[in-house]
């Protein structure tokens, strides 16, 4: 076949041409208008991603995706016997509080924690998609979040049935379980997402970089459990070192959630305000430094 | 659209017979306005590609923290894989790349599909890209074909509609032995691994088809099938670029051919002259005469 008997140009009626210009680039944001609007259009492949990711993950498990339950609650059991045992017993009121407390806290935790450290490894472990395929790299971390999010939220009915169940055989205790104050935990919830999300932007650029940045963070994050209100509760920080709660990204989504979970109160002012100046933090350092060096992944992994 | 024909670029290689069209599309660049002949699908202007790899040590933050505590510098190698390419490729072109390992072949492909960005130099790419640069990109071992086929769509592009109005459609073109298509891809044999990629690649209606080695996927009745499948996509007009090692595909598929040689293009033309004289190469084993001074 000559060349002179094909058409030449794309066929009639076919969508508009798109024409796509690629220049240098160094520590550049790349266009952001169309990269979102990239973004949106593909967000079917990271949603997908993450869904296949985890029906692969528990295909031959024969407890399969109930693990995803087990696995943070027998871990809040363990956390509890460990704080129940440092502080001597717990008596009948206080001892379901402190279990309501570290579960929902660890559910909480672990949420923001897979975020990150998934997230972290999705360009490393992406190499063969990010080598022979061009498309906007968030989404490789955004479907780390949207799996770590599919894991997190049958943990919420967990709590309740867990609260439920401890508030028969222990009615005297405090804990609510219908609140109007409960309105505030979607948003919390987002605003956890958001701000670990922009964390795992800044560690996947790291671990593109160096190898060894998701092994840290195995160790971080355990260290980032103690130091968060966890498996403590925000009221026993006092004066000067109520500073640590703010200075942990997580501290104060963390605080605001035994707030409303367990006092049934809604978050205060300065939890609030903590909350929204780590969620924009993350988000713009996060998305700058990641966007900014994303071209440079197929070079580099 | 304008009609004022751009100045001619100094070492710009425009493949195929055909004048360039007088009329041009204007397209923004990031310093400026671009005028782009709108017969072409892909304009390469002045092509550079250097990249730095280290070669002392494993990349972790702890031989960071070694070598800055002995104050040591990290041993770089710069690599130019692509040096000062101009080329035009209009709309219905089917072009082979030839070359040795190394030559920069795989590295310009991924430039134009948007994935490694130039050093230096600019790529205009005048419609709708699909790349086939390495087989089962995005596929998960642990899931089924069927399941493999969506993920792999996707990755490439295609909306969740799409690809799942094209599933029966991929799976019977890779003739998989009955009740393979839902078994986990791990327990395929190589040769089936590939059908399955290459089946989902080539099921898309780009206007650019980029394709590395992939011809070489599953048993001879199945080269033959991919060929047929290939030779339909050249008479939709569609514009192709090759890379393969395969000589007798370029010289049956291709209308131009390049021979690439550490990172320039070395010749071009028509593929059988290219293809003889790359064979000489690899006979020989120094360049001929007339082009070793490129």
């Amino acid at each position: 076949m000559s060349a002179t008997e094909r058409t030449g140009l794309p066929k009639k009626g076919a969508s508009a041409p798109l024409i796509q210009v690629f220049e240098p680039h160094k520590a550049k944001l790349p266009p952001l208008l169309p990269y979102i609007r990239e973004f949106w259009e593909r967000r079917a492949f990271a949603l997908e991603l993450a869904r296949f990711a985890d029906k692969a993950e528990y295909l031959e498990s024969k407890l399969g995706k109930a693990w995803l339950i087990l696995n943070p609650l027998f871990l809040s059991l363990i956390y509890f016997l460990l704080v129940t045992v440092l502080r001597g017993g717990a008596n009948k009121n206080t001892g379901l509080s402190t279990l309501a407390h570290i579960l929902i806290g660890i559910f909480m935790f672990y949420f923001a924690q897979n975020i990150i450290s998934d997230g972290a490894q999705s360009i490393t472990a992406g190499g063969r998609l990010i080598l022979n395929q061009a498309f906007p790299r968030v989404l490789l971390p955004f479907s780390s979040s949207v799996r770590a999010f599919g894991q997190f939220w049958p943990t919420i009915p967990t709590y309740f049935a867990v609260v439920l169940i401890g508030k028969l055989f222990y009615p005297k205790t405090q804990i609510p379980l219908a609140n109007l104050n409960y309105l505030w935990a979607p948003l919390i919830i987002a605003a956890l997402a958001i701000t670990a999300f922009g964390l795992s932007l800044i560690f996947a650029v790291m671990n593109v970089y160096f190898r060894d940045t998701s092994k840290l963070l195995t160790y971080t994050t355990r260290i980032w459990l103690y130091g968060s209100p966890v498996l403590w509760q925000p009221e026993m920080l006092h004066g000067w070192h109520r500073a640590f709660l703010y200075i942990n990204p997580l501290g104060p989504t963390l605080a605001a959630t035994y707030h409303v979970w367990i006092d049934g109160v809604r978050p205060s002012g300065a939890e609030l305000v903590g909350m929204a100046l780590w969620l924009v933090l993350a988000m713009l350092l996060g998305g700058y430094f990641f966007t900014s060096r994303e071209r440079d992944f197929a070079v580099r992994i | 659209m304008s009609t004022t024909p751009p100045a001619k670029q100094e070492g710009l290689i425009r493949l195929g017979s055909k004048p360039a069209s007088t009329k041009l599309l204007t397209v923004k660049g990031a310093h400026g306005d671009i005028l782009l002949p709108d017969d072409l699908a892909i304009r390469i202007e002045k092509l550079s590609i250097t990249y730095k790899i280290n070669v002392d040590t494993k990349k972790t933050l702890k031989n960071a923290v070694m070598r800055a505590s002995k104050g040591e510098k990290v041993r770089m190698r710069t690599v130019e894989a692509v040096k000062n390419i101009s080329l035009d490729i209009p709309h219905g072109s089917v072009v082979g790349i030839v070359g040795a390992n190394g030559a920069g072949k795989s590295t310009l492909m991924r430039s134009i599909a948007g994935i490694m960005p130039p050093t230096s130099g600019r790529i205009i790419v005048n419609g709708k890209i699909s790349t086939l640069l390495a087989l089962g990109v995005g596929f998960n071992p642990s899931l089924s074909g069927r399941d493999n086929i969506i993920l792999g769509g996707l990755a490439a592009g295609l909306s969740r509609d799409e690809i799942e109005s094209k599933t029966d459609e991929i799976a019977a073109f890779a003739d998989l032995p009955d009740g393979f298509i839902d078994m986990p891809v791990r327990t395929y044999s190589s040769g089936m691994y590939g059908r399955v990629a290459f089946a989902v690649s080539v099921s898309m209606t780009p206007d650019i088809l980029l394709l590395d080695e992939a011809l070489s996927a599953g048993d001879a009745a199945f080269k033959e099938k991919s060929f047929l499948r290939m030779r339909e996509l050249v008479q939709e007009a569609r514009t192709i670029v090759i890379v393969s090692h395969a000589l007798a595909t370029i010289s049956d598929l291709c209308d131009t051919a390049i021979w690439m040689h550490k990172g320039s293009i070395l010749a071009y033309g028509k593929p059988e002259k290219i293809v003889e004289k790359y064979l000489k190469f690899l006979e020989v084993g120094t360049l001929p005469s007339n082009l070793e001074d490129m």
